[in-house]
């Protein structure tokens, strides 16, 4: 980057930008702006390139075999592409975004944005049945990511900046700017009362209005006006949000199910597996060519009620196949438009056999595959609140809001009861990540461990004697010690042990055989290594005190719990809650736990 | 051995000239992508209408080649991607409506409408669509705002095209009024094509103003050299009229004029008939009169018991002895009553199967001397 003197800045210019780093809500205004615009610009660049090389790559007329050939090498690139360069382009971005937020103090690479973008242009333009939104989430954020650290900004400063690319970037690619908002709240922060909230606002705004500068005032589909025919007509409404949940459990199922499969795959084979997902779409899409790529237009006819009951319930499970083969095989793409599909082409089939039933009382077959759009983006992504506003956006039909609302929150219902995990945690888990779950992010938990953490009093070796440590711990205040080898933490250990081991003259034992047996004495009382996250709230770090007896807890990463943060104790803990110790806490007044 | 504690990323502290550097990197970046976006924007769209148009066109020679099904494709697409050219989306109604889908051709056109309630084209076909689903009122009402709508190419010829396509409606529903006040405007219009002038003659017949028909048919053949079309539209109206020797003549000059056309000697025996047995007719003896009229009821009932019979017995039965009565020959002196009561007998059959049975051929025998006798 072109460094620019100080010395040649005008002093009121040096001043301003002074200033305007000092405060940080003006920083705040100005970057969200400039996200917004950045971010909406690259994002319909990347849509337009994506549909020029898909009209380029499928020319109108063109033979039938190019529906195999085309998405199997476009696999077999992307997958290279992903492998050799890019290894964190895989997938759908969402995982990835809130791994960045809570794992890597939101820093993503200038680099993984650039691969995202090639991989997903690439991928999708070849006719891949993936989404376009959940990567343009990864590179918005990552853009966001990218100036903050350029910048030179905090890291509080950084992460907060993740939902605002985040969100500008979904206003942009699904042109619905409130659910963007919502989703952003909803789905990588887990709290829709997170401070970030302005911010995300005026991103997600100039995003959107950057959209309509350059490609107009369209809505994503155009839907005729449907209203409900009849009261009765919500009970159609309650057997669509069933049929909704169960196909999105259907989905989700299938598509962990796969990648668990290709997971277990030898490493080596890791840049070939996506061709297995290319092929897999390619045969399908030769006998049913709507099944390639994110099918925005099939979705449209569908809502104008342009429907045929077979075709549509077989769309429907060859979507799903494909989208699940695709993904779960390591393709670059996300699931929020294969969702939308799914669950179109569902709410096609229930509205044409209820309009066949009772077609007096019933809108036509258009309406509910409208309704089924949410309700499968409802069970899928485990977003109502956004999955009815997006919806509303995409369509602009206020109409069917009520069933829409009654369908979307018994899919989330029935896709919550049989399928614990929603979508992206589950994703996370397979790639060995634990991120938060948002439910568990009310206001009564706003207090973190990150409050109270302490630096850790130091560590023993599992194989230190325990004379050795004894000598180590002499004068601690702490109840509890870390033990650490090689490869980072492996438990903790009680000094009053270590003093009792002491006392019966078993100088000589290692830490480790010291642990065992505490271990066993404990019995379903201990766990291998009790722990708390940095960003948990202080009510599960007391929690888990209760539950292994420690009175100090390590405080480990999220991405490897055997690297230690720092420690958190029960008396730090009161302190954060405004309850007086009455002195230094000592291990040696404590009563057992 | 490793610490197992994490140790802080440090933070980067930019300078104030790095973080200047940065935000003008950042605008000029915005700038080149808006340039960039607007450029693949214009290509897009190029690409998608040039695209779009070729599906068009495609999909109207496969209409007009009768294939229905594929048309639908080709122009669902090519509405699908240029879902702003409402001309798309109207042909693609009229092949769905063509496929016999109304339904689904209304649900089309209604978008349409509500985003330019002005569509001349798209109100002309919600009207093809409402015509076929018997709601003639609702369809009259879109037949006159295409009339009255926008359209951007040829609008005369497609207004008059889409007026007559009403009058057409009208003429089929015997909306005899609403015709006469379509067609009123249209009599006089120095671009009408021949063939138009003498359709509207033919209409004005139809719609019960044959002296309208009479004077444009003549206005014809005084323009232009003699033509058989104009001289049986000018028997058709003298028929309406009642003046079936008129219209004998008319037809014979049509014969003189087209030998070839047998159907004109069925239509100049039809008139002999009705010449034959028209009891109205003047310079008839009063004996002829009456046997005339008597022969007139004869027919009448005959027609008429046949309709019936078939409907409701009971009601035949009584025309039976109704008509033995009336047919019962009458003394010399009250012939002249005799003659009027059944003529009047006659017209009230006649207005009695008109309400209950299929209407009759307007140009059979018994219907013209019938409505000879009502004028």
């Amino acid at each position: 980057m072109p460094a620019i003197r100080v010395a040649v800045l005008p002093p009121r210019l040096r001043k301003l930008v002074e200033d305007l780093r000092r405060k940080e809500d003006r920083l705040s205004l100005l970057l969200s702006l400039v996200i917004g615009a950045l971010v909406g610009l690259v994002v319909v660049a990347f849509i337009l390139l994506t549909g020029r090389l898909a009209a380029i790559m499928y020319p109108a007329g063109g033979s039938g075999w190019r529906r195999i050939i085309v998405p199997t090498l476009g696999s077999l690139l992307t997958g290279y592409l992903l492998f050799k360069y890019f290894p964190l382009a895989r997938g759908s971005g969402i995982p990835q975004t809130r791994a960045a937020l809570f794992i890597h103090d939101g820093r993503i690479s200038l680099r993984s944005v650039v691969g995202k973008l090639v991989c997903c242009t690439i991928a999708l333009a070849s006719g891949i049945p993936l989404g376009r939104e959940g990567p343009a989430v990864y590179i918005g954020s990552g853009l966001a990511s990218a100036i903050a650290q350029r910048l030179g900004l905090s890291r509080l400063q950084v992460r907060s900046l993740i939902p605002v690319g985040g969100a500008a970037a979904l206003a942009a690619a699904f042109n619905t700017p409130i659910a963007a908002v919502l989703f952003s709240l909803e789905e990588i922060m887990g709290d829709l009362h997170a401070p970030v909230l302005g911010s995300v606002v005026l991103a997600s705004a100039t995003s959107w209005m950057v959209l309509h500068l350059v490609l107009g005032d369209n809505p994503l589909f155009h839907v005729p006006g449907y209203h409900l025919v009849s009261p009765w007509e919500l009970g159609t409404y309650v057997v669509l949000g069933i049929v909704g949940g169960l196909s999105s459990v259907a989905f989700v199922k299938m598509l962990l199910w796969l990648r668990a499969r290709f997971l277990r795959l030898p490493r080596a084979s890791l840049w070939i597996q996506p061709v297995a997902g290319g092929l897999t779409v390619g045969i399908l899409g030769y006998f049913a060519p709507q099944v390639l790529g994110v099918g925005y237009d099939q979705v449209e006819r569908v809502l104008n009620g342009d429907i045929i009951l077979k075709a549509v319930v077989l769309l429907a499970a060859l979507k799903i196949i494909a989208t699940s083969v695709a993904y779960a095989s390591g393709n670059a793409g996300g699931v929020f438009g294969p969702t939308l599909f799914i669950g179109s082409m569902v709410g096609a089939a229930v509205g044409t056999v209820a309009h066949m039933l009772f077609p007096a009382s019933t809108a036509g077959p258009g309406a509910y595959a409208l309704v089924g759009m949410g309700a499968a983006f409802a069970g899928v992504i485990r977003t109502p609140l956004t999955s009815v506003i997006m919806i509303f956006e995409l369509t602009r039909d206020y109409t069917i809001i009520v069933p829409l609302m009654i369908s979307n929150l018994l899919a989330f219902y029935i896709s919550q009861k049989l399928q614990k995990e929603p979508i992206y945690e589950a994703l996370a888990h397979q790639d060995g990540l634990h991120l938060p779950h948002r439910a568990s992010a009310t206001r009564s938990e706003l207090q973190r461990v990150s409050t109270a953490i302490r630096e850790s009093p130091g560590y023993l070796d599992p194989e230190m004697t325990i004379a050795e440590a004894a000598e180590r711990v002499t004068d601690s205040v702490f109840e509890s010690w870390p033990v650490a080898d090689e490869l980072g933490l492996v438990g903790m250990v009680r000094i009053r042990h270590i003093a009792a081991a002491m006392d019966q003259g078993k100088q000589k034992m290692t830490i480790a055989r010291l642990m065992q047996i505490a271990r066993r004495s404990a019995g379903n009382r201990s766990v291998d290594l009790p722990h708390v996250h940095n960003d948990q709230p202080l009510s599960r770090a007391l929690a888990r005190m209760r539950d292994n007896g420690h009175n100090v807890l390590p405080v480990v990463s999220r991405a490897n719990a055997r690297i230690m943060l720092g420690v958190v104790t029960f008396a730090d803990i009161l302190k954060e809650y405004g309850v007086e110790s009455p002195d230094e806490l000592d291990y040696r007044d404590q009563p057992d736990l | 051995m490793k610490t197992p504690v994490a140790q802080p990323a440090p933070t980067p502290a930019a300078s104030v000239s790095e973080f200047i550097a940065t935000f003008a990197v950042i605008l000029g970046v915005i700038v080149a992508l808006l340039l960039f976006d607007t450029a693949l924007a214009r290509v897009d769209i190029r690409g998608r209408k040039s695209y779009a148009a070729r599906e068009f066109r495609t999909g109207e020679q496969l209409l007009s080649q009768g294939k229905t099904e594929q048309a639908i494709e080709h122009l669902r697409t090519a509405s699908t991607l240029d879902g702003d050219n409402s001309a798309y989306g109207t042909a693609l109604a009229q092949a769905i409506l063509a496929d016999g889908r109304p339904d689904a051709a209304e649900e089309m056109l209604l978008p349409l409408l509500e985003r330019n309630p002005t569509d001349g084209a798209a109100n002309l076909a919600m009207a093809r669509v409402l015509a076929k689903e018997e709601g003639t009122e609702e369809a009259k009402s879109y037949y006159h705002r295409a009339i009255y709508g926008l359209w951007p190419q040829g609008a005369h010829e497609n207004r008059t095209a889409a007026r007559f396509e009403l009058i057409d409606l009208l003429a089929r529903t015997n909306a005899k009024q609403e015709l006469l006040a379509e067609l009123l405007p249209i009599q006089d219009d120095s671009t009408n094509t021949k063939a138009q002038r003498m359709s509207i003659a033919h209409l004005f017949v139809v719609a019960g103003s044959p002296s309208r028909a009479v004077a444009i048919f003549r206005e014809l053949l005084r323009r232009d050299k003699p033509d058989a079309d104009a001289y049986v539209g000018l028997a058709e109206a003298a028929l309406s009229l009642g003046d079936f020797a008129t219209a004998r003549a008319d037809l014979l000059l049509a014969q003189k004029l087209t030998p070839e056309d047998t159907s004109l000697q069925a239509r100049i025996s039809v008139t002999d008939s009705v010449i034959a047995l028209d009891p109205t007719q003047l310079g008839l003896s009063q004996p002829e009169q009456y046997r005339r009229s008597r022969n007139l009821v004869q027919m009448t009932l005959a027609f008429t018991r046949k309709c019936l019979a078939a409907q409701a017995p009971q009601v035949a039965v009584a025309l039976d002895s109704a008509s033995a009565l009336l047919v019962s020959p009458a003394p010399a002196d009250g012939r002249a009553q005799s003659i009027q009561q059944a003529l009047s007998v006659a017209q009230s059959l006649w207005g009695l199967q008109r309400t209950r049975c299929a209407p009759a051929p307007a140009d059979g025998v018994l219907a013209l001397i019938q409505n000879r006798i009502a004028q």
